[in-house]
C-alpha cells in the first residue's frame, strides 16, 4: 500500500516535472542548433561541451542527467555531435523537433562545404591553389593518425583489443581486404564475446 | 536521376555502418569513392578531408564533398540526407522508447567491442594514403610537424590545415 501510494507520488511528481518542461518554438530550436553548428569549430567534445553549456546550463531545456543519457546513446550510430542535437529536439518537441534540431546544426556546415566544394572543382587546377593543397596532403594524414593515436588510448585495451586492432590493421593493407567486410567481422565477434563473458561472469 | 538514386543507396548504406565515430569514414570512403566507383581520385579525397576540416560540423561532411563530385550540387544534398538519415532514424526512435533502453548493457558493450577493428581500419587508412601520396623528406616533416603539433597542443585542426596550406602557397610546392 504504502509502496503504491509511493510510487503514485513519484509518477504525480513526474508530471508535474513534464509540465513544468519548457515550450520551446520550433524556430527557437533551429536557431539554437543553427548558431551551434556555425560556431563549433573544433568538432568532436568542443562541440558537445557547448551544447551543454547552452542547452543544460543556460537555457536549462533538460537535466545535466538527461544531457548524460543522451550523451550514451550517441555514441551507437553516427556523429555523436549531430545526434545529441537530434536527442534534445527530441526531447523538447518529439520527432518533428529532433529533424528540425539535426537539420539546424548540420546546414551551417553544409552551406559552408558546398560552397567549398565548388570553388575546388572550379579552380582547383589553378597552380596556386594546387600547391597549397599539397602543403595540406601531409597533415591531412598527420591528422588521422593523431585520431589514431587517441582511439587507441581510449578503446584499445588488453589482448583482445590490440589482436583486434592488429588484425584489422593487416588485413587492410596487406590482404587489401574490404573496410566493411573487417566492421561486420568485428561486430560478430565482439557480440559473441560479450554474450559469453556475460554467460560466463 | 538513376545516378542519385544510386547515389542514395550508397550513403544509406555507409549511414548504417557508420560506428566509433567519424574516422571510420575514411577508410570507408576511401573504398568505395577512390577504389570502387572512381567518382574520385586520391589526391582530390585527401583535398576533400581537408576541406571537411575548414568547416564546424563534423568529418562526415566528407560526404557532402563525395556526393558534390559524384551528382553536383543535388549530390551532395543526397550523399548528407542518406548518410545522416539512419543514425537520426535511430536516435529519434531509442529517445521515444527512452525507458526501454536504459539497460541496453550488452548492446553498448558490443558496440564498444567494435572500436579496435575502427582503430586497425583507421591506422590502415592512414597507412594506405601516406604510402601512396607522401613522397620524399619535405612531405614527411610536415606530417611529423603537424601530427606533433595536432597530438600535443590544442590548436584547432583548422587553423593547422590551413598553416599547411600557406606553407604549400608561399614555398610553390609542385
Amino acid at each position: 500500500m504504502l509502496a503504491f501510494s509511493l510510487a503514485r507520488r513519484e509518477r504525480s511528481c513526474y508530471k508535474f516535472c513534464m509540465k513544468q518542461k519548457p515550450r520551446v518554438s520550433l524556430r527557437e530550436i533551429f536557431t539554437t542548433f543553427a548558431i551551434i553548428g556555425a560556431t563549433g569549430f573544433g568538432g568532436g567534445m568542443a562541440i558537445v561541451s557547448l551544447i551543454e553549456r547552452c542547452c543544460v546550463d543556460k537555457k536549462k531545456w533538460l537535466s545535466l542527467d538527461e544531457f548524460m543519457h543522451g550523451l550514451a546513446f550517441s555514441q551507437i550510430l553516427g556523429p555523436f555531435s549531430l545526434n545529441i542535437c537530434t536527442f534534445i529536439g527530441y526531447y523538447l518537441r518529439g520527432v518533428i523537433g529532433g529533424i528540425i534540431a539535426a537539420f539546424g546544426f548540420i546546414s551551417p556546415s553544409f552551406s559552408l562545404i558546398s560552397l567549398l566544394t565548388w570553388l575546388y572543382f572550379r579552380f582547383h587546377e589553378l597552380p596556386q591553389l594546387e600547391s597549397a593543397l599539397k602543403g595540406t596532403n601531409p597533415v591531412v594524414i598527420g591528422l588521422i593518425l593523431v585520431a589514431v593515436a587517441g582511439m587507441t588510448k581510449s578503446t584499445v585495451k588488453g589482448f583482445n583489443g590490440w589482436a583486434m586492432a592488429i588484425l584489422s590493421f593487416s588485413g587492410a593493407v596487406f590482404f587489401k581486404a574490404d573496410a566493411l567486410i573487417i566492421l561486420v567481422l568485428g561486430a560478430i565477434w565482439s557480440l559473441v564475446r560479450c554474450v559469453y563473458l556475460q554467460e560466463h561472469k | 536521376m538513376a545516378g542519385l538514386v544510386k547515389l542514395a543507396w550508397v550513403f544509406l548504406k555507409i549511414g548504417l555502418i557508420f560506428v566509433g565515430g567519424g574516422y571510420v569514414l575514411i577508410p570507408l570512403l576511401h573504398r568505395i569513392m577512390v577504389d570502387q566507383y572512381r567518382w574520385l581520385t586520391l589526391r582530390e579525397f585527401l583535398d576533400g578531408v581537408a576541406l571537411s576540416q575548414l568547416t564546424p560540423g563534423p568529418l562526415a561532411m566528407l560526404a557532402t564533398f563525395t556526393g558534390f563530385r559524384a551528382g553536383g550540387f543535388w549530390g551532395g544534398v543526397i550523399a548528407t540526407l542518406f548518410i545522416f538519415l539512419p543514425c537520426t532514424a535511430l536516435m529519434l526512435a531509442i529517445s521515444s522508447h527512452y525507458e526501454k533502453f536504459r539497460d541496453m548493457e550488452l548492446l553498448r558493450k558490443t558496440l564498444d567491442g567494435i572500436l579496435p577493428a575502427v582503430v586497425g581500419l583507421v591506422a590502415a587508412a592512414a597507412w594506405n594514403l601516406g604510402t601512396i601520396s607522401l613522397a620524399g623528406a619535405r612531405d614527411f616533416t610536415l606530417l611529423a610537424a603537424g601530427f606533433l603539433i595536432l597530438q600535443f597542443t590544442r590548436i584547432n585542426p583548422m587553423f593547422v590545415i590551413l598553416g599547411a596550406g600557406a606553407i604549400g602557397f608561399f614555398f610553390r610546392f609542385s
